[in-house]
């Protein structure tokens, strides 16, 4: 009988999701963790739901589990963005950095959930998060400040495209 | 006077002006001048923009530090969501030459060039480290004497604390000081380090953790809960409707926001700070309308 082990039991690091990661701002910090749980006990998202734990979403991350991490049974949309695994972890991880550097990864494969993309389209179309409607200016007159200034979209859509080659310096 | 960048954000000037009446209003008292920045556009947002490319999040929050800049002042926030974005740009950028590079070749693109020369300060910070606890008690008319205010800090006025540098996220002190210095009577509830869950998008984990966070302000009696953040504030103020349908328990606990009891403890009429727009109404603030205190004679 052979002492190998079974080629099913070993789990196979996925370098090319890992060097994906790595790509996103911070994302490079996922390798930091040592896998303490420091993250674990501070978590509301963890406290309130028995799916989500920073610990085994860094876990998969080590290990590049791209399905579990972006596929549709995903949790990382159950983070509350507390930010107090970024205030706890020993390493600087950053851990909620690292939730957030593969949410932009579910964006830009178009697979970021609805409710999110709607508020993104609003900023990217009128600059700001709340839509503009001549009702606002019409409760702010109420308190007499004045109306709710210009914000020049051509400067924002600017910023939001990569620079290429050739744009003036 | 001390002169900032006002930042106002979008959900306070679009969706709570009464907030920045308030801020408006009380500031000048406090001997702190806001200076309006023209052309800001969302901080953006640390929780939708920011998840989907953090490039272009720190591009345009860049951008906004630009315009202070420009002025040649730092920046107050009066959403913890704008200070997170605003703070952590600023840590990120002064730590990271080379995203700080790449973030000013997107701004070279508009003829801005980021430096790094303006800090971001929360509203809270600037009234505790600018006028300080004794000037604010000093510009109270009508003290909040009995009103028992439960505090809720948020997440992100705090947390990462070196970022934020405002406070010990463990155990804070400075909402608790500000409550005191309208003359109002703070309490830490159990349940007080807890977030509004707005970011979540699983709303059984909100819904849950507001059931106990209400539940545990109410168990301490407290009249109001006192807020910070204009995210957390909407969370407790539509989102308990929703609570106390769901769980069948009617807390009735208003949220008020912090600037909006320091108009009314300097002297500003309940009617005139919009508490009627509320679905919570805090009218047991009404009593200090008539509370002036005798003047020092």
């Amino acid at each position: 009988m052979s002492k190998r082990h079974d080629e099913n039991d070993i789990v196979r690091v996925d370098f090319s999701f890992k060097r994906e990661l790595a790509e996103t701002v911070e994302g490079d910090l996922a390798n930091f963790c040592y896998q303490c749980g420091a993250c674990v006990g501070d978590c509301p998202a963890t406290t309130y739901s028995e799916a989500f734990n920073p610990r085994e979403i860094m876990l998969k991350v080590l290990y590049g589990l791209e399905d579990e991490l972006l596929g549709s049974e995903s949790v990382i949309w159950e983070c509350t963005n507390c930010y107090a695994c970024h205030e706890r972890c020993p390493q600087q991880v950053k851990p909620v950095e690292i939730i957030i550097s593969l949410k932009n990864m579910l964006a830009a494969r178009g697979d970021a959930p609805d409710a999110v993309n709607k508020v993104i389209h609003t900023f990217e179309t009128t600059g700001r998060t709340v839509p503009y409607s001549p009702a606002i200016d019409k409760q702010r007159a109420k308190f007499d400040l004045p109306p709710l200034g210009e914000v020049p979209m051509d400067e924002i859509r600017a910023l939001l495209e990569p620079v290429v080659e050739g744009d003036a310096p | 006077m001390k002169r900032f960048a006002f930042f106002p954000g979008c959900l306070i000037p679009a969706r709570h002006p009464a907030m920045e009446f308030a801020i408006r209003a009380t500031l000048p008292k406090l001997d702190i001048e806001l200076v309006d920045l023209e052309g800001a556009s969302c901080c953006p947002d640390p929780i939708y923009f920011k998840s989907k490319d953090k490039l272009s999040w720190l591009a345009v929050a860049a951008r906004n530090l630009c315009l202070a800049e420009d002025l040649g002042v730092d920046l107050v926030t009066n959403c913890s969501g704008c200070t997170a974005t605003l703070s952590e740009t600023y840590h990120l950028l002064a730590d990271e030459p080379e995203l700080k590079d790449q973030v000013n070749e997107r701004l070279a693109k508009i003829g801005k060039t980021y430096k790094g020369t303006s800090k971001v300060r929360h509203i809270a910070t600037v009234v505790r480290d600018e006028a300080g606890y004794e000037k604010i008690r000093n510009s109270v008319t009508h003290p909040l004497m009995g009103l028992k205010v439960a505090i809720h800090y948020g997440c992100h006025l705090l947390k990462p604390s070196r970022i934020m540098n405002v406070d010990n996220p463990d155990d804070p002190s400075v909402l608790e000081n500000l409550i005191r210095a309208l003359g109002a009577d703070p309490v830490r509830h159990r349940n007080w380090y807890l977030c509004c869950g707005k970011a979540c998008q699983n709303e059984d984990i909100p819904n849950n953790m507001m059931h106990d966070l209400l539940g545990s302000v109410h168990d301490e009696e407290a009249d109001i809960l006192g807020m910070i953040c204009p995210t957390c504030f909407g969370q407790f103020d539509h989102g308990q409707k929703k609570i106390a349908k769901i769980f069948d328990e009617d807390f009735h606990t208003p949220a008020v926001y912090y600037f909006q009891l320091l108009a009314l403890a300097q002297g500003i009429p309940y009617d005139q700070l919009g508490f009627q727009k509320q679905r919570f109404k805090p009218t047991v603030l009404q009593q200090f309308d008539e509370t002036a205190a005798p003047s020092p004679a």
